[in-house]
């Protein structure tokens, strides 16, 4: 639908220095939205910046009608929107997009690379209501950027968390790999096999692509299906422009173009061909 | 007060209204279905057609300039077969003028898809694209060089019994000359103009925004130019002219209607507003009314005389 919504919050989330911003909107893309998904903001009311900008809906409250938009601070256009306030409405283009795949049945493990996390959130939550055993597995640089990004707000939904930081400020130090790579290992030789005891593993996840390409690879040689949500420049929206196609490919090494706003953003991991050259 | 007539007689179609939708960005007819759909418009356009499918260029393909964007898709699309096979019968199907916009690299590339694009497939017109810029080898030849034009025009024109629209490319030094020489060669219309050729750096990254590093500059920061264009073509030929660029709101339209645009075409409007082509039409109502026109042909190069 394409409606204007009215802010209800706009604030910073954690220190100001990172820029992180927490946005709840009031309205009936509440109760269309689903975890994955994403809405097209108009930031300004004047030709500069001309576009939309994408965001994910990070949390869907159908009840008080109500979606968070967890965003960072980038450019002109998201620096316009950090100055909307409560009580001013935003036109809205959305929900758009295909989202996540809830499972059925087992664990749904969701790996995070930086501010990818705002969109697990939704399907975190989205998970635990429908009683699946969720854990987050995210890593960042540091304890701040985790802090300013929702740290809170996982901790207050009560899931195991597998934090990493690259300088070990908080969780382990290293890479959020590392860490999914002793889960899959472990599941992989466990006797009877879980996917055959009725507790299969699947695995959710978001962040710079090189991680997201890195956990494809591991999850496919665990046997683990997995999900990524991409991240591209869009400009319609609707998949009429081709602005921000991704390259797939199929079991026999056929390539093909997809949509990111309409096909995606969230797609099974092995299909994506990651740095395409094409 | 009888309600504006908007009827718009356009190379031997007769149009429910002046507004179309330019090629590229309204998909193939069902991605606007939601917020302006296809029976409200005069006609569509839709997404460039090449014999052979194209994969496009890589990404980055877009990039937002100040009042603008840059776009470097490569046209890419399924093919004319596909195209025939699963989109034609969908289209056909829709309650509005459906113009096809085909490109090529040579001119049996043109003649190919116009010999399979007549009036018995249920479309309304063919959009002979000689202008794109974002493609490696020719294309844009095409569009710069008037002997050529009239050759590939009248090439098409051979072949199909489907009016021919030529879109022409702002990237030459005289409009006029290729207008005149599509016109010569047996086009129905023009439409005008196709983006400017562009180019944006990333100062962090030091490196051209587009993978394709150039661009084709779309949205109101070239309106002037379009402007400028449709003014001076309008005046030079007989046939209609389709006017586009950087129309996003009614006054914009009205400008190129009054610059001597028979019809307009929207196109990065359809993604700042996907129902600007409904608000567009509803100002262009208003207008005529404010100002006593019985019809939206009558602002047709008023702004000549």
């Amino acid at each position: 639908m394409l409606i204007d919504q009215e802010i209800v919050l706009n604030e910073i989330l954690g220190s100001a220095d990172l820029g992180i911003r927490k946005l709840v909107l009031k309205g009936p893309i509440a109760q269309q939205a689903k975890p994955g998904q994403f809405v097209h903001l108009q930031v300004g009311s004047t030709l500069d910046p001309l576009l939309r900008r994408p965001i994910s809906i990070a949390a869907i409250d159908p009840e008080c009608q109500e979606i968070t938009l967890l965003y960072k601070i980038k450019g002109k256009g998201t620096e316009l929107l950090s100055k909307a306030g409560p009580g001013q409405k935003l036109n809205l283009l959305g929900p758009l997009g295909k989202g996540f795949t809830l499972p059925a049945q087992g664990e749904l493990w969701l790996v995070a690379g930086g501010i990818g996390v705002f969109p697990l959130y939704a399907l975190a939550a989205a998970a635990k209501k429908q009683g699946l055993t969720v854990r987050l597995f995210w890593g960042g640089e540091n304890s701040s950027l985790l802090e300013c990004s929702g740290l809170a707000m996982w901790e207050e939904l009560g899931l195991p968390l597998y934090l990493s930081t690259l300088d070990g400020s908080c969780g382990k130090k290293g890479l959020v790999t590392e860490f999914l790579q002793e889960f899959l290992q472990a599941y992989r030789q466990s006797d009877p096999s879980p996917a055959a005891a009725g507790e299969p593993v699947q695995v959710a996840a978001c962040g710079p692509p090189g991680m997201m390409q890195a956990v494809t690879a591991d999850c496919l040689q665990a046997g683990v299906p997995v999900e990524v949500s991409l991240e591209e420049h869009m400009a319609c929206g609707l998949g009429a422009c081709l602005g921000c196609v991704a390259t797939l490919q199929d079991r026999q090494g056929r390539v093909r173009r997809a949509k990111v706003c309409q096909d995606g953003p969230v797609f099974r991991g092995e299909e994506v061909v990651w740095n395409a050259s094409c | 007060m009888p309600p504006v007539d908007f009827r718009t007689p356009l190379a031997g179609l007769n149009l429910r209204n002046p507004l179309v939708t330019c090629s590229g960005t309204y998909g193939f007819g069902e991605e606007y279905q939601d917020y302006c759909p296809p029976e409200a418009l005069g006609a569509i356009t839709v997404k460039g057609i090449t014999p052979e499918p194209r994969l496009g260029n890589p990404l980055p393909r877009i990039t937002e300039t100040p009042g603008g964007m840059l776009n470097a898709v490569g046209l890419e699309n399924p093919g004319l077969g596909e195209f025939l096979r699963s989109y034609l019968p969908r289209l056909r199907k829709l309650p509005t003028a459906v113009i096809v916009n085909i490109s090529g690299f040579a001119v049996e590339d043109y003649v190919q898809m116009a010999r399979a694009l007549q009036s018995d497939c249920g479309l309304a017109a063919i959009e002979v694209n000689i202008s794109c810029p974002n493609v490696k080898h020719g294309g844009m030849h095409f569009g710069t060089d008037p002997q050529s034009a009239q050759e590939v025009i009248a090439a098409v024109k051979r072949e199909t019994d489907l009016p021919v629209i030529a879109k022409l490319s702002p990237n030459v030094t005289d409009i006029v000359a290729m207008a005149r020489a599509v016109e010569a060669g047996g086009a129905d219309a023009v439409s005008l103009i196709n983006t400017l050729l562009g180019m944006s750096i990333d100062i962090e990254k030091r490196r051209p925004f587009l993978a394709n590093i150039f661009g084709g500059l779309s949205g109101p920061a070239i309106r002037p130019v379009a402007v400028r264009m449709v003014w001076q073509v309008a005046q030079a030929v007989q046939i209609p002219v389709i006017g586009m660029g950087g129309i996003t709101v009614w006054q914009d339209a009205v400008e190129f209607m009054l610059a001597g645009a028979s019809a307009v075409s929207i196109g990065t409007g359809n993604f700042v507003n996907p129902r600007a082509p409904l608000a567009i039409l509803a100002g262009i109502e208003q207008y005529c009314r404010k100002n006593g026109l019985a019809s939206s042909r009558d602002l047709v190069g008023l702004a000549q005389r």
